[in-house]
């Protein structure tokens, strides 16, 4: 039997994170098939909830991805969204999820390459995360 | 009713996804009515196509899963409107960038295809019709920056009819243009070409020019900005000044020569140079003997004009404008601190090609002859260094400044014409020539010109028996190459200008990691900013030699007739909204809004909600977040919508499902 | 007790209503009281047996002037409702008064036995002849307690400031949570809320839970949660209530002590409280002044160490 897929939700922000996944896919970068981009329009919107809820629908990981500090189209989005998911983070033990499960990160409409390599390092990351620790 | 259309896009998708098999998973969703597979959906037949099942199975909703929406959701909604649907009942699914083009493996494409599209089936179902906002515009543009980008800009929005103002924070326009002395690849005279267009900025009627002015904040949102402009306190009345420079003449401080790049000095009230428009003094305090607790009022007693004013005062002034073009341009790259083996800037005759061009002007400090800083003689060896800060990933600059070849060919060319007895190295990477003629240009610059090109870099410079010695590789002959030199001339690179950045925030925009400001398409909105409204003009976007930034420029101004000729915008209608009902009147969305989009109202009853400034929000849903009882919702991103695309992403879980959360 | 009196018929002559407690022979302990005249004022007590926050009750006196009795750890939360705006300063009188700790209900009930009236003097708890020392049935947050001087009041009665003298609770369910794997852990909430019945006790124990009628915990739409009584349903209903409660619980407990089936909420707000403090050195219901971290951002120093 094949291993099972390492499914990721990805929430990114529509103007760095995805336009940077985009840009991965022009340059064809090859990345591991798990991750289900679902587009936001900044890392301000990803509500803590959303993650948890993924993790209740059965994903394996979930990922926001935003702009870096200063970047941000609406301007202070991501550092709204800083404060909300490093509480997320470190909440999870407490709730029973390994934190290695979930990511936040940032990646601009320029790093496509930055892009593909988090997509690996976190499925990598994600696929090891041991919850019996 | 839902329609589900696959594009192939050729073999871009065909070849990793089985286009056909996500539509026959998609035919088997619950609302879709037909689901197909289209070669490519964008073309005309595969737009005709998706219009006729519109009509023809009074579809209500679209799923079209092709590339990414950042490319094509324009021309789709577009598309459906024309079929008589709201443009906003459309989800797209990106299966080429984030799929077929990152994927090898068939089968795991495809899946990752049909999951993507489940998902987009089950948000589309939560779509409401959305309305486009119109809101009037301010008809008036500002443009920043006094260099041939803005002036160009300037110019161009002026002559549609539309009023401008300029604001530039220096003492006069014409920027890094007006200090070069020739421009290739014709050797036409900067000045030359540049003067007349300065002054018709001064002259246009629908151009309002504020120099020594800078932009403090930005407020407000496309169509209608508000702008504070902070005029600093020159001590000099603008409407007074005559510009007959007696005050220049007589002032007994001196002061570094901007213009002239440090070369020579001025005085503490100059004007910038000759040419300068408007041809006014201004007075610099730092350098000033009275501003440094002398007595001194000499400026005060000449001016014939009595314009002259020791306690003018920086002023604030507040304007609305409907666009603003930033045309904020380069600055010449500091070599000092990443070169210590060409100097730190110790011997004075190893000047940067900005100072160069000066040497050669003969406006510039020595009258238009190259004579050596250091002892004033005339150089006979000229050494030329490309790539001063430029691909040179060594100090951390991997970026070509995309000029440094043709101006350091041009001064090579410029120094035999001056010195018909010198001879001209040139140190370079490769010959980057690539506009029109240049590369007969620098050709002619070899072969009639006599210039020596050496492929290698620099690795010192030092000084022995009043010459400079430059030593550096020949990588084509492999040898080591030691050049004793009169002067040294480094082709500095390119940075966007001092401030760049901190502008850059206050318009809220990017800049990408050179700290250029970022266009918002690289290739199909080059001059749009990623906030709207926003426009970019020649090198603040990334460095441009002058056609291509007149060509941009002209193209930015294009764009802000095209949005503000019709006096109204259509905004976007992805904005939040509250649904009064389930407000608590907690406020909290107020408290996070960057826009102040949203405002206190009172129902009948009495009880306070929150109420969205629709021309206001920009859509970043970070309120949507911190409302507790959900009532204020970013449209198209609600939390019904990312919840059902959570759900059905993930629903077939069986076989991998590993983690049992609740 | 006359201390109390005379300082709400006091509080009385400016406002509207006051809140306290009144002994009650209906519930094991004694019942929150709204005190309109003087007369009414008479029959106030306050003793371990008070053991609400009458503090939930005052964003629905929004529109009145009101006092209210307030121990230490009500006061905080009266403190983060006015920081929040949700009710105002000027239109709240805080009576503080020295807490002798209160008790824990349902610990008094298995000494004693379900349901009768409880009383407490002298440091003893009664009930039917029976008794029991105070120290030994106290609440969970009054061993340890911070809270003793009331952040916020206008009248203070009795001597405050003196936490009361208890023992540390033995750490029992904390401990053996605090050595389960992930896994483990997320089986444990899966049997806590197997038992949930979805009554939202919780929520109306919670002074800062102001959204009332339109809260998402039950409401169909968005769907964060179904209105199902099933573990994986009540589960996520609650982590929306935690979730909104981040930087705002103040750690009074009431949702846990409300809780009919006993599920240890505390064991999250806990830990989420924790967390926001050594975040943002931030402590709900420390000030009126103070703002909830989550609707403000430091652009400098909120670094925290990201991946990648």
């Amino acid at each position: 039997m094949t291993e099972p897929t390492t499914r990721i939700i990805g929430f990114l922000c529509n103007w760095c994170s995805y336009a940077g996944a985009d840009m991965a896919g022009m340059s064809r970068m090859r990345q591991p098939a798990g991750v289900r981009i679902i587009r936001v329009p900044c890392s301000g919107r990803v509500d803590p909830l959303l993650v948890l809820r993924a993790f209740q629908e059965g994903a394996d990981g979930v990922l926001v991805s935003g702009c870096h500090p200063g970047d941000c189209h609406y301007g202070s989005g991501n550092y709204f969204a800083r404060r909300r998911l490093e509480l997320l983070k470190r909440m999870l033990p407490a709730l029973g999820i390994n934190p290695e499960r979930f990511h936040y990160t940032r990646v601009s409409a320029t790093e496509g390459a930055r892009w593909a390599e988090v997509v690996s390092a976190i499925t990598e990351r994600v696929k090891n995360a041991n919850d019996n620790d | 009713m839902i329609g589900f259309f696959i594009c192939q896009c050729g073999t871009n998708i065909s070849a990793t996804v089985d286009t056909g098999k996500v539509a026959a998973a998609a035919a088997a969703m619950r609302g879709v009515a037909v689901a197909e597979s289209i070669q490519y959906t964008c073309s005309d037949p595969g737009q005709a196509t998706i219009a006729e099942a519109i009509r023809g199975k009074r579809l209500d909703r679209v799923v079209i899963a092709a590339c990414s929406p950042r490319m094509h959701e324009a021309t789709f909604r577009r598309a459906l409107e024309r079929a008589g649907l709201n443009p906003f009942m459309l989800e797209m699914v990106n299966i080429r960038e984030q799929c077929s083009w990152i994927h090898s493996d068939a089968s795991e494409a495809t899946r990752k295809a049909t999951d993507l599209a489940r998902k987009a089936v089950a948000r589309v179902r939560h779509h409401t019709p959305l309305l486009a906002r119109k809101t009037a515009a301010v008809r008036r543009a500002l443009v920043i920056g006094g260099g041939i980008a803005g002036i160009q800009a300037a110019l161009d929005i002026a002559a549609a009819g539309i009023p401008v103002t300029m604001v530039e924070r220096s003492p006069s326009i014409g920027g890094n243009m007006a200090r070069l002395d020739k421009t290739f690849p014709t050797l036409d005279c900067s000045s030359c070409i540049l003067a007349p267009l300065m002054v018709e900025v001064k002259q246009h009627e629908n151009i309002e020019l504020l120099v020594n002015s800078e932009v403090d904040d930005v407020h407000g949102y496309a169509g209608n900005f508000e702008v504070d402009i902070r005029r600093k306190s020159t001590c000099v009345d603008e409407e007074k000044c005559t510009g007959c420079m007696i005050c220049q003449d007589k002032c007994p401080a001196r002061a570094p020569d901007d213009f002239n790049a440090g070369l020579g000095s001025s005085k503490a009230i100059s004007i910038a140079f000759p040419q300068a428009v408007p041809l006014i003094a201004s007075l610099r305090k730092e350098h000033c003997r009275r501003f440094n607790g002398n007595k001194c009022r000499l400026c005060q007693k000449l001016c014939p004009a009595g314009a002259i004013d020791y306690g003018q005062e920086e002023a604030v002034l507040r304007r609305s404008f409907g666009a603003i073009v930033a045309a904020t341009g380069y600055d010449h790259y500091d070599w000092k601190a990443s070169y210590p083996t060409y100097g730190m800037g110790m011997y004075p005759d190893v000047v940067t090609s900005l100072q160069y061009e000066r040497l050669l002007s003969a406006s510039g400090p020595t009258g238009g002859r190259i004579r050596r800083p250091s002892d004033g003689a005339e150089p006979r060896q000229v050494v030329f260094v490309s790539c001063v800060g430029s691909r040179d990933e060594s100090v951390g600059r991997p970026q070509c400044c995309s000029v440094g070849c043709m101006y350091t060919a041009k001064q090579a060319v410029l120094t035999r014409e001056h010195i018909p007895d010198s001879q001209a190295y040139v140190f370079y990477m490769d010959m980057r020539a690539g506009g029109k003629d240049y590369e007969e240009f620098a050709r002619r610059a070899q072969t009639r010109y006599g210039t020596l090109f050496i492929r290698g870099r620099v690795g010192k410079i030092f000084p022995r028996r009043g010459k400079l010695v430059v030593m550096g590789t020949d990588t084509l002959a492999g040898d080591q190459v030691e050049i004793e030199a009169d002067l040294v001339v480094l082709a500095t690179g390119l940075d966007a200008s001092a401030g760049a950045g901190e502008l850059a925030r206050k318009l809220n925009i990017a800049c990408d990691r050179n700290g250029f400001m970022t266009e918002e398409h690289p290739k199909l909105r080059p001059v749009e900013a990623a906030s709207a409204g926003v426009f970019l003009a020649g090198a603040c976007q990334g460095p441009k030699d002058i056609p291509a930034t007149v060509a941009h420029a002209g193209a930015a101004a294009a764009k802000v007739i095209g949005m503000l000729a019709r006096g109204e915008l259509e905004a976007s209608p992805m904005v939040a909204a509250v649904t009064e009902s389930r407000c608590a009147g907690c406020f909290k969305c107020r408290g996070v809004c960057p826009f102040g989009a949203v405002e206190k109202a009172r129902l009948p009853d009495g009880r306070p909600v929150a109420r969205v400034i629709g021309s206001v929000c920009r859509g970043c849903g970070i309120c949507n977040v911190a409302c507790p009882p959900g009532a204020i919702s970013l449209n198209g991103f609600t939390d019904k919508e990312l919840i059902a695309e959570i759900v059905e992403v993930l629903k077939p879980d069986v076989g991998y499902r590993t983690l049992d959360f609740g | 007790m006359e201390d109390l009196i005379s300082a709400i018929k006091k509080v009385l002559e400016q406002v509207d209503v006051v809140l306290g407690w009144a002994r009650s022979e209906a519930a094991g302990v004694a019942a929150p009281a709204f005190f309109h005249t003087p007369a009414e004022a008479e029959g106030a007590i306050f003793d371990s047996t008070c053991v609400h926050n009458l503090a939930v009750h005052l964003p629905r006196l929004a529109d009145k002037k009101a006092g209210i009795v307030a121990k230490g750890c009500d006061a905080r939360s009266i403190a983060q409702l006015i920081a929040e705006g949700i009710i105002k300063r000027e239109r709240v009188t805080v009576i503080g008064v020295a807490c002798p700790g209160v008790i824990d209900v349902k610990k008094a009930w298995r000494c004693f036995g379900f349901g009768k009236r409880v009383s407490d003097s002298g440091g003893q708890v009664a009930m039917e002849g029976k008794t029991v020392k105070r120290e030994e049935i106290l609440l969970r947050k009054c061993r340890g307690c911070r809270e003793a001087g009331p952040v916020i009041r206008d009248v203070t009665v009795g001597e405050v400031g003196k936490a009361p003298a208890a023992p540390a609770d033995p750490a029992g369910i904390r401990k053996r949570f605090a050595a389960m794997s992930f896994a483990e852990r997320r089986q444990f909430w899966q049997d806590q809320f197997s038992r949930c019945i979805r009554c939202y006790a919780c929520r109306e124990a919670c002074p800062l839970c102001f959204c009332r009628d339109v809260c998402t915990m039950q409401a169909h739409e968005p769907g964060w949660s179904g209105g199902a009584t099933n573990s994986s349903q009540s589960w996520m209903a609650q982590l929306v209530r935690i979730s909104h409660m981040a930087g705002r619980c103040t750690g009074c407990e009431e949702c846990e002590r409300a809780c009919p089936v006993g599920i240890p909420l505390m064991l999250l707000l806990e830990e989420q409280n924790a967390v926001v403090e050594e975040l943002f050195g931030y402590r709900a219901g420390s000030g009126t002044e103070a703002k909830t971290p989550f609707l403000t951002f430091d652009v400098n120093n909120d670094s925290w160490e990201q991946e990648r």
